[in-house]
């Protein structure tokens, strides 16, 4: 028998895995998704990015998403819009995908109620914990699976305990001078990004090599900082660890009423189910379907789903809010740099604002900002030749077409911005199972409700304006931004609250179940609230503090 | 939430590459699916369609090969600065990309119908028009929602073969990303659809 079983292998699943492996304890890894190793990985457009080949087809599997449509909720199967809520079904799990562009949580997203107070129609509540139980594990997450950066005192850059990145930044285009002058001309901070990619060699993973195409596909030399590269592999080394692969957990079960014995596993290419026991069992499986599993693991002693006598299961699911923009840079009218260096790719532009994080201005308000991140648009060829082909609403083809493109590509490029601020928990937020629809394994499949809070909006609009005025500012073109209510479907956390209380919450503050004590969850379900950053960097982090807490009860015995 | 044939979806005009890469697929979003069977089946052992749904399959795209060729090769005509539709074999990109698993078959579907709906609409002149007429009957195929949504998609269908990695039978010699000064990145592909 296994001491521990951990469904899922992406950021929490590897850094349970790790820690407890290295510890001495054997562990089993379900992962629903094959295996793809380092060289196996390619830049291939077509099957990474068009025919999604690393999550499942969603006539086999899919969610249910509800939102309101003229003022009722209608539901539509993902099949049905092409909406998928998969992130990447391969040991690893979307961290093998990822940008990488991180961030820590500030110290008073910990405590947003308290500082802010309540808002009107949002959830909002102080967590269970403070920044300061949480920074050695973000402080290890920098340097065992690696963040580069460099850090700069900022009034909203949390404190650290290690004074600078063990790994300088990742080589930077040109066109950081032109942010950076840009940015100081408007008395706006612009900060070096952290980023979960090498840029110096770790062990056997080799330093970023600069291929130009890192967000949306796996790493070849090991740089990018995954779950597959920086845990798994290390804990597979220890002997300790199984993965299991196309392996998935249909429900667990629970024959006392307060401890599951064992997860029903079903063999994805055979169909043939198992079970396969524990003494503890650890829930990783991004945090709709964490939740989801929750709820099809239902028994007579947890009629509506295990773990949740609170009836907080699934519900106040978060997102990011804030939105994107862009701004073209013509090769006629580049400022600062020469349009040789703009155009050289594969370099990063690792730049972020956080001057927003915050806002307390005698003229706007005081309120819960967010952050902001600088990029290229995404250099994939395909969707960029694709796009915006259109002139007075009629397609563009022939001479025009080639001329049109072909001057996209080389007489401009595009710098885009993304906005993160908290998207609100909200009564219409949540994950439920659906009951008509079924996955292909018969299980009911998980009803996303999706509704944004208007706060939100207003909070990402605030920033687009500052971010538009920087474009502006770098001599940009066409710019534009879209700030929307719009669920990301990449960045999920929420569902399995934790807190003090067992009334008010499915999770301890040890994101121990309160109603199982050998249940776990261990991704970003037990968010309260979200924070105004990519969520990856506190999902390491509080995996590992997690690791930490059952490697304590394990040793007790 | 799904109009039929909207062009883009403000749904996914989100932040992450992913998704806009999605968007910019085109309309699969948009195209109400057939009834679907709540249980499917398991993997098969091919990622290819079965021998005999590919029998069919290509039994109907030869019916269309020909319109879908004319069509491919108006809006990438030989003398532009993008390589031609000819000479980048971009029909049998089409047909092959379509019979691996991988493709939505709705799509699938909607290639085919497009295509017959343009044969019917122009009593099966089409493919032996002028370049004149061929224009002409495409700019009113294109005044329907359905045609404009239609020919959007082989448009895509086109770019990608264009620009996904030669691989794939299409980009012939790269000439799609020498076109453009832009190529894949490394390392490439050395098999179809991440075929281990």
């Amino acid at each position: 028998m296994y001491d521990v079983v951990v469904i899922g292998s992406g950021a929490s699943g590897g850094a349970v895995a790790y820690t407890l492996c290295k510890a001495g304890y054997k562990v089993v890894m379900l992962e629903k998704g094959r295996l793809v190793k380092r060289d196996e990985f390619s830049k291939d457009e077509l099957a990474y990015c068009r025919r999604d080949l690393v999550t499942p087809n969603l006539f086999d599997e899919y969610h249910t998403i509800e939102e309101k449509v003229d003022g009722k909720w209608e539901i539509t199967p993902t099949y049905e819009s092409g909406w998928s809520f998969w992130n990447g079904n391969i040991v690893g799990g979307s961290s093998n995908l990822m940008s990488g562009m991180l961030h820590r949580l500030h110290p008073d997203d910990f405590r947003l109620k308290s500082k802010y107070g309540e808002i009107k129609g949002a959830n909002v509540v102080d967590w269970p914990i403070t920044y300061d139980d949480l920074e050695p594990y973000y402080d290890l997450t920098e340097e065992l699976v690696g963040v580069s950066g460099h850090y700069e005192k900022h009034k909203y850059e949390p404190p650290r305990s290690r004074t600078n990145f063990t790994q300088p930044p990742t080589n930077e285009n040109a066109v950081v001078k032109l942010i950076d002058k840009s940015c100081k001309a408007l008395g706006i901070t612009s900060l070096v990004t952290p980023r979960a990619v090498l840029s110096r060699d770790k062990g056997d993973r080799n330093a970023c090599y600069y291929s130009n195409f890192c967000g949306s596909y796996g790493c070849s030399s090991g740089a990018k900082s995954s779950s597959r590269e920086a845990l798994i592999k290390p804990a597979l080394a220890t002997g300790n660890l199984t993965l299991l692969t196309n392996t998935h957990v249909k429900s667990l079960h629970t024959s006392q009423k307060d401890e599951v014995d064992y997860a029903v596993v079903v063999d994805t290419i055979t169909g043939k189910e198992r079970h396969i026991k524990a003494k503890l069992f650890v829930v990783a499986a991004q945090a709709h379907e964490s939740a989801r599993l929750l709820f099809n693991s239902a028994n007579k002693y947890h009629p509506e789903g295990l773990a949740n006598s609170s009836g907080e299961l699934g519900k106040n699911l978060l997102f990011s809010g804030g939105g994107s923009g862009q701004g073209e840079l013509h090769k006629e009218s580049l400022k600062e740099i020469k349009f040789e260096d703009l155009m050289q790719t594969g370099l990063f532009i690792n730049r972020s604002v956080l001057d927003w994080y915050f806002v307390d201005h005698w003229w706007d308000g005081t309120f819960k900002g967010g952050s902001v991140e600088f990029m290229f648009e995404h250099q994939n060829i395909i969707s960029r030749a694709r796009k915006d082909n259109y002139k007075n609403a009629k397609l563009v083809w022939g001479k025009d077409l080639g001329d049109r493109v072909v001057k996209r590509f080389t007489e401009q490029k595009s710098v885009r911005f993304e906005i993160f601020n908290d998207w609100l928990p909200n009564d219409n937020c949540f994950v439920a199972l659906d009951k008509t629809y079924k996955d292909k394994y018969g299980m009911p499949v998980g009803k996303l409700r999706l509704e944004g809070h208007p706060q939100d909006i207003k909070v990402g609009k605030y920033i687009a304006k500052k971010c538009e005025r920087i474009l502006e500012e770098m001599g940009a073109k066409n710019i534009y931004s879209s700030v929307t209510s719009s669920a990301s479907q990449n960045l999920v956390a929420g569902g399995c609250r934790f807190g003090n209380d067992p009334k008010t919450s499915v999770l301890n503050k040890y994101c121990q179940a309160h109603d199982v004590s050998n249940l776990f969850v261990a991704d970003a379900s037990f968010m309260p609230t979200g924070g105004s950053v990519a969520y990856t960097w506190t999902i390491y982090a509080n995996a590992f503090r997690v690791a930490d807490h059952i490697v304590s009860i394990l040793s007790r015995g | 939430m799904c109009s039929l044939f909207s062009s883009v979806h403000l749904k996914y005009t989100k932040r992450d590459y992913d998704t806009i890469n999605k968007i910019l697929k085109g309309n699969m979003k948009m195209i109400k699916r057939r009834q679907f069977l709540i249980f499917g089946t398991l993997l098969g052992v091919s990622p290819y369609l079965k021998a005999k749904e590919f029998n069919v399959f290509e039994k109907a795209f030869q019916e269309v090969e020909a319109t879908i060729a004319g069509v491919q090769e108006h809006l990438f005509p030989r003398a532009s600065k993008l390589p031609s539709a000819k000479k980048m074999n971009s029909t049998q990109f089409v047909f092959e990309t379509m019979t691996h698993k991988s493709f939505d078959k709705d799509i699938r579907e909607f290639v085919l119908d497009g295509a017959k709906e343009l044969i019917s609409r122009e009593n099966g002149h089409f493919v032996a028009m002028s370049s004149v007429d061929k224009e002409k009957a495409l700019r009113a195929y294109e005044e329907t929602n359905y045609g404009s949504s239609w020919l959007s998609r082989i448009m895509t269908l086109t770019m990608e073969g264009m620009f996904c990695d030669p691989i794939y039978g299409s980009n012939v010699k790269e000439a799609g990303w020498k076109a453009l000064h832009s190529f894949g990145g490394q390392p490439r592909p050395d098999a179809r659809y991440l075929d281990v």
